[in-house]
Order: C-alpha cells, then structure tokens, then sequence
C-alpha cells in the first residue's frame, strides 16, 4: 500500500520537474554567445593580432617546453570587472636544461640545431596526416598550464 | 527551484544625491526600443509625483516622441532647436504637464537633424535648467553618433536601458564603455526593461542575475513587460499614473531609489495562478525530502 503511494508521488514529482530538465536551454546559449561575443567587442585586438600574438608565444615558449602547439588556447576571459587573457598550453614534456642552453647558444649563433628542426618536421608531419584525433589525444594526456598573461581592468572597456 | 528576480541587494547602491537640486540624468540605451522614452516618461513623471521639479529634454532631434507619451504633442509651441536658436527664452520653450506643474518638457524639433545642437549648447542648456529643477532627465537618441554624444554632453549621471536579449545587452555593453570613457559621467545605472518572469522561469530567456553579471553595472530597476504600457502609450498618460499597474509600480520604485530611498526590488516571480501554487506546493514538498 506504501509502495503505491510513493509510486504515485514519484510520478507526479517527474511531472512537475520535466520542465526543469531541459539541459541546453535558450538562456544558457545566449549567455554563452553573449560573452563570447562581448569579449571581442572589448578588447580593441583582431583576429589577425591575436593570430600574431599566439604565434610569437609559441615561439617563446618552445624554447622552455615541448608542447601541442595546436591544442593551445588563447581566449579573453571575464571575471568581474577584469578582463583576463587566458593561455591554455597542453605541455607534452618539459625541456632539460641543457636543451634550454642549447637552443639559447644556436640562437644567438643564427643557427637552428638539427634536433630542433627534426622535431618540429615530424611535430608538423603528424598534425597533418591525422589533425582531429590527433589534436584529442595529445590534449588529453598533456598536462594544462593555464597562464593569467595580461590582467587589464576597466582600461579595456575606457580604451573604446 | 532557482528564483531568477531574486533581488540583488548588494547592487542597490543609489545613485546618491546630497543636495537634491538641479541633477542632470541621461537615459540612454544605444539600442533603439528598448523603452528609453517610456523610461524617461515614467521617471519624470513618477519623480514629479513625489515632489521633485522635473524637466524632461527630448534630444531626439527629428524623432521626437517624448510628447506623444506624455499626452503633450498640441502644447508644443517652441523647441530646443527655437532655443538655440534664440527665438526664444528657455523659459518659454517649457512646456508644463497637463496634470502635474512641477513637469516639464522640452520638446526636440522634429524637422531638424542631430546637427542643429552642439554638445556645448546642450550642456548650457541642462546648466541653465539646474538652477530651477531638481532633476533634468535628457531622453537619448538611439545609436552611438553625435546625438548620444549630445545628449551625454551635459550629464552627470546616466540611466543605461536594455532588455534580456542579446542584441540589447550587446549595444548596452557598448554605451557603458562610451560612458566610462567620458569623465563628467560619474555614475551609470542599469535599467533592466521588458522583462518576462514565465519566460525566465522557463529558462527560456536570460534572468535579471544573468544580465547584471555579464554587464557587471549596478542595478536600479527591473520593469516587467506590461501590456498596461500599449494602451497608456496611446493614451498619453505615463504608467505610473496606474496605481494597479506593476510596471507602474516598478517604475515609481525606479523613481523612489533616484532620490536615495532603500526600495527593494519586485518580487516578479509569484505565479499566483492555481497550476502555479500547485506547482508551489509540490516544489515545497521536493525540498523537505531531499
């Protein structure tokens, strides 16, 4: 007898609680593309800017790590007032000193060493035999760095 | 079951006034129909309700509309176009409220474009007006060109209007940004309009909390979308005249935090039909069980 009560009570629960369980629902897609979209009307950088900065940070930062290079993210996150640039870099190994010093000496020699270039040769080989499946494994077994690189308060939104 | 229009207490900061006399607000949207003109209407007329000497100036050169709303489109003899101009004394371009005589109006061309008012003539104006007024509310136009730039001219304050949806959270976001770069702007306030609790509820449309966090500006009114607001358009008699009305009521509440009282915010979500006290009634019961 108990059992049909709470039968019954369950049902009419699942009935009052349907209309809650919508999962994506207009209000979130609009927040989601309300925020994207806002964080490229704030910051005054095109894409192509974006474009140059990603580049020259990977640059950077391959002399100290050895990373997937097309899994790094690069987005403008907001939190509160502050606008923050966030750089996701999915790091495959970090490099050995002597690596550092290295690559430091055939730099300032105008060289690239071998192993470098080789690297990179069968880095970019790989990335565009297979790119998808590719990019998804490495992600996932990398480990994420997240970088607050640039913290510009209000300065943004005054620069408009 | 989340409340959408739960006030945001800690946003109701007031737009503080000390002296009470000759404030210059500025009601601006960047988006057009969003309800800046039923916004200025409704806040002159609400203010001048409590006491205050109210002068509305429609900036809206060409497209002027501010009269319609305020039942006041026969009286208008001369316009701040005649005042520049200097066919006429200010005081004479004045146009009083049918109803209330601490209302005024003054009243845009509507044969001349943005053009035939300079920001610097505007901010004369709105400093000739803070001598015989407690508050100059300055009807924007829509858009970010010269007649926002005019109409901002001569402000202290502004009042950003903007709807939950996208493309009016998006342009609001915009005139913040134009009004934080401009230094006479100390502070802005934002007025959330239109708003549907059942489509909220629903998550169907972005909440009060949603708007106020992507914006992150202050809080001073939730309008609720009121059909009450077709029929007093056409009638040319501002909402807040209504007593029954909750548009009315939440636009004297606007009115009632301008001058620096502590109103809280509606509470729109009530359903009070029977499904939803049903609905009540069952959540209540889900949430002792769990």
């Amino acid at each position: 007898m108990k059992d049909i009560f709470t039968d019954f009570y369950n049902t009419i629960l699942g009935f009052f609680r349907q209309t809650e369980k919508k999962e994506e629902n207009a209000k979130d897609v609009a927040c989601n593309r309300l925020r994207v979209v806002l964080m490229q009307d704030r910051t005054n950088l095109t894409p192509e800017l974006l474009q140059r900065m990603r580049q020259e940070l990977i640059e950077l930062l391959s002399k100290y790590v050895e990373m997937d290079k097309d899994a790094l993210e690069l987005n403008f996150e907001q939190e509160g007032n502050q606008m923050a640039l966030m750089l996701s870099i999915p790091v495959l190994r970090a490099k050995e000193e002597s690596e550092i010093d290295e690559a430091e000496e055939s730099v300032s020699e105008d060289e690239n060493s071998e192993d470098v270039s080789d690297e990179e040769q069968s880095d970019e080989d790989s990335e565009t035999e297979d790119h998808s499946d590719d990019d998804e494994s490495e992600e996932n077994s990398a480990e994420d760095i997240e970088i607050v690189e640039e913290e510009a308060e209000e300065n943004d939104k005054a620069e408009k | 079951m989340p409340l959408c229009i739960e006030p945001i207490q800690s946003q109701s900061k007031e737009i503080k006034g000390e002296t009470m006399s000759g404030r210059v607000i500025v009601i601006t949207s960047g988006k057009g129909g969003v309800g800046k003109t039923t916004t200025n209407a409704n806040i002159g007329t609400a203010l001048a309700r409590a006491g205050k000497k109210v002068v509305m100036i429609d900036t809206d050169l060409g497209l002027r509309n501010l009269d319609l709303l305020l039942g006041l489109e026969n009286r208008i003899v001369y316009t701040i176009v005649d005042v520049v101009e200097e066919r006429c004394k200010l005081k004479q371009a004045l146009v009083k409220d049918k109803k209330n005589p601490n209302l005024c109006l003054l009243a845009a061309a509507q044969t001349r474009d943005k053009t035939a008012v300079t920001e610097e003539q505007l901010k004369n104006i709105c400093e000739e007006l803070k001598k015989d007024f407690d508050f100059i509310l300055v009807d924007c136009p829509a858009g970010i060109e010269q007649g926002f730039q005019n109409a901002v001219a001569g402000a202290s304050e502004a009042i950003v209007v903007t709807t939950p949806e996208m493309s009016a959270v998006r342009d609001a976001d915009r005139i913040i940004g134009l009004l934080e770069a401009r230094e006479e702007i100390k502070s802005y306030k934002l007025l959330l309009n239109r708003v549907r609790p059942n489509l909220i509820k629903s998550n169907d449309m972005m909440s009060v909390d949603d708007v106020v966090e992507i914006l992150s500006a202050d809080l001073i009114g939730i309008i609720p979308e009121d059909t009450g607001i077709i029929t007093s358009t056409n009638k040319g008699e501002p909402i807040v005249n209504d007593d029954k009305s909750l548009a009315g009521k939440a636009y004297n509440n606007v009115a009632r935090r301008i001058i620096g009282e502590d109103v809280p915010f509606l509470n729109l979500e009530e359903d009070n039909s029977m499904l939803g006290k049903v609905k009540r009634f069952f959540s209540g019961l889900m949430g002792k069980e769990k």
